[in-house]
């Protein structure tokens, strides 16, 4: 009997979220299972061959037969395998981080739920399927994104006047909502319009409904403040499956748009309203981030920089722009895997609040995990020794040649992120004053020195080692992007 | 056709319009009312007003219609229960009484309500009956006030419904598949049990 890769695909996961989900009460089993289940996955979709069948027992699985559900299709596509890889092996990657973090956490089963229903989004062919599966994985991810157990002491959020402690959960949920007309009412115009190929109304109305619902789903100025408030107060392993995960689908989402409606790139002011939109993203978010005064928001605006980076990127309307936006895209849960396990412990050394003065002289108490959020943080704001730096610096040549000020522009925002991280290192090593206790802002707040999980120390190290290595030898990374690249042929 | 399919025609036919208005009443009610157990029973009535609008839509297959409503209220009876969670851990005492800033919503809704009578005036929606038309921007201007205005998860959350309930009446109208409605079924199941969900963790232990 022949299954069709995507029953392999989708369905593996889901079985074994379910499994997990009985296995809660023991955390290293259901997080290194999921984790093996979905790099297994991710293994197979990077290396099995995609026409010939494979043999498991009686099962033959062959990766690229369609799936056909009440006649909507489902396919890997060889432009497929890369984004699939990147969602299985970056959740794999990231139940490990939160092994340690998140005890008896629902995380794992939803996340390997949310990750099939993602890779579905990816393997469906009708958009209006697509979206639709990309809102239900955004609206699942709440569930872990605030969990009772991870938000005891975090009433500080409230405090600083930031809404309630659920806000980040709820206003995702809600953009995602409000990003899903545009992208099902696209499909309607653009099927009106190979019916009526004189109407460019319908053309015009697709390219704004499109452009505002992605903006939307990349949290771009003026939607930013999902982004802030997910960073804000939600649990940090869970903002970085949302900000790689999922918003690595909305990327795909995006090429794979490009991709199929190729003559919408051409007919409308494609580039300009591109360029338009990261700027503004990286300058706004440089502002923000180095206006703050707390981790979790800087981490938000971080990541706003970097998502206007990748749309700048693919501004340029070029296969090498394509690459380094993708490279952007690997770079980072590297890079938010570390700010996360740095904010999670200097989250509890500031009684459950972030901001400055709640963490300061935190590195003299929880080393390890300051610098580990300094090196994420170093990371994502794109500057040396990190994977990012070699992208954002190839942005900013690419866009040198094409127009100078913009470039400065560009890199005025990531130089905005590194502003907020110099406030924060300067907060973090505050030098505590001898003699005295640590201030007492929370329940989370104990001793003069925390004792670190072994287990937490070695996932820094090895996370910064890899960072590290990945900075100063990123030849391999840039292949990879570049043949990706070479799959989407709408520039061309 | 079964007799009860033709005589659910015609109720479905004369009673539209009223059932649009309803709607809106039930969304002003949730908008203007801060007692949480006045708010649920609005928003079941609105569930009940949308079934009968989609009994247009789905005419020749009304368990559709039924389908949507028991959904809306399965989400009516999830939010219940979390409301209840949420007033036993403030303070146990439940009241009648107004939004805080009564003027400036009534303001609001009124101001909302006459752009999206207007827009349905002047933009006609393709294939979608004209009162039909005009419940998608009413329920589109509810959600935007709710989402925009209000920061209770509540209500911030039957915003997310209402929005998805005007894109289900016009994408239904547009193609009126079973997948696509099966999908948009399951995710305002999702929507209702993650705002109950977000609504009872929100309350500090």
């Amino acid at each position: 009997m022949t299954v069709p890769g995507p029953i392999f695909i989708l369905g593996v996961p889901v079985v074994v979220a379910v499994g997990l989900q009985f296995l809660r009460r023991w955390t290293a089993v259901t997080a290194w299972l999921g984790a093996v289940t979905a790099g297994l996955i991710g293994a197979g979709v990077v290396f099995l061959p995609l026409t010939q069948p494979w043999q498991l027992g009686s099962l033959e699985i062959e990766l690229g037969e369609p799936l056909l559900i009440l006649g909507r299709k489902l396919s890997v596509q060889p432009v497929d395998r890369f984004a699939l890889a990147f969602l299985f092996f970056t959740t794999a990657g990231l139940f490990v981080v939160a092994w340690r973090l998140l005890p008896h956490s629902n995380f794992f089963p939803i996340g390997l739920v949310t990750v099939s229903l993602l890779a579905g989004a990816l393997l469906v062919e009708q958009v209006v399927y697509t979206a639709l599966l990309v809102v239900m994985a955004a609206v699942l991810a709440v569930f872990p994104l605030h969990e009772p157990e991870t938000m005891s002491g975090r009433a500080g959020t409230e405090e600083h006047g930031d809404g309630s402690r659920t806000s980040g959960g709820l206003r995702y949920m809600a953009y995602a909502v409000l990003a899903l007309p545009g992208l099902m009412i696209t499909q309607l115009l653009l099927d009106l319009f190979a019916t009526f190929p004189n109407d460019q109304g319908l053309l015009s109305g697709a390219a704004v409904l499109m452009s505002l619902s992605f903006a939307i789903l990349f949290g771009a100025v003026p939607f930013q403040s999902w982004l802030s408030n997910v960073a804000m107060n939600g649990s940090p392993p869970v903002v970085t499956f949302i900000f790689t995960v999922n918003l690595g689908t909305v990327w795909f989402m995006l090429l794979s748009y490009l991709q199929s409606y190729a003559w919408l790139e051409r007919q409308v002011a494609f580039g300009p309203l591109l360029t338009a939109l990261g700027l503004l993203m990286m300058i706004t978010g440089g502002l923000l981030a180095a206006s703050q005064q707390s981790l979790g928001r800087l981490v938000g605006y971080a990541t706003l920089v970097d998502n206007g980076a990748m749309l700048l990127a693919l501004s340029l309307e070029r296969a090498e722009g394509i690459a380094l936006a993708s490279m952007l895209l690997l770079a980072r849960p590297l890079s938010l895997s570390l700010m996360t396990l740095g904010l999670q412990g200097l989250r509890s050394v500031g009684g459950g609040d972030d901001s400055w003065e709640a963490v300061s002289g935190a590195a003299w108490r929880t080393p390890w995990r300051a610098v580990a959020f300094m090196v994420g943080g170093i990371a994502l704001a794109g500057f040396p020794i990190s994977l990012s730096f070699p992208a954002r610096w190839g942005l900013y040549r690419l866009l040198a040649a094409k127009n100078l000020f913009w470039a400065l522009l560009a890199l005025g925002g990531s130089a905005g992120v590194m502003l907020g991280l110099v406030g924060v290192i300067r907060s973090l090593l505050t030098p505590p004053a001898t003699g005295t206790r640590p201030r007492a802002v929370g329940p989370g707040v104990r001793a003069i020195t925390v004792v670190e999980d072994r287990g937490v120390l070695l996932l820094i190290v090895v996370l910064i080692l890899v960072s590290l290595i990945l900075g100063l030898f990123p030849q391999q990374v840039g292949r990879v992007s570049l043949q990706m690249a070479e799959w989407y042929t709408f520039f061309q | 056709m079964s007799p009860i399919v033709a005589w659910l025609k015609h109720f479905s036919y004369f009673t539209a319009g009223l059932a649009v208005w309803g709607l809106f009443l039930a969304g002003a009610v949730i908008y203007l009312i801060a007692e949480w157990r006045i708010r649920v029973l609005a928003l079941f009535a609105q569930y009940f007003f949308l079934a009968l609008l989609f009994t247009r839509l789905f005419a020749d297959r009304p368990e559709l219609a039924l389908l949507k409503m028991l959904v809306g209220w399965l989400i009516c009876g999830a939010l219940y229960f979390s409301a209840r969670v949420r007033q036993d851990a403030v303070d146990g005492h439940s009241h009648f009484h107004w939004a805080a800033d009564l003027p400036f919503r009534a303001f609001s809704l009124a101001t909302f309500t006459l752009v999206a009578y207007l827009a349905s005036q002047h933009y006609a929606l393709p294939f979608i009956p004209e009162n039909l038309a005009l419940a998608c921007f009413l329920l589109t201007v509810l959600a935007l006030l709710f989402i925009g205005t209000d920061e209770d998860v509540v209500v911030v959350g039957v915003g997310v419904l209402n929005l998805l309930a005007a894109l289900d009446m016009f994408y239904s109208s547009q193609d009126p598949g079973l997948l696509v409605t099966g999908l948009l079924v399951m995710l305002n199941l999702l929507v209702g049990l993650a705002v109950s969900y977000l609504a009872v963790v929100e309350v500090p232990e």
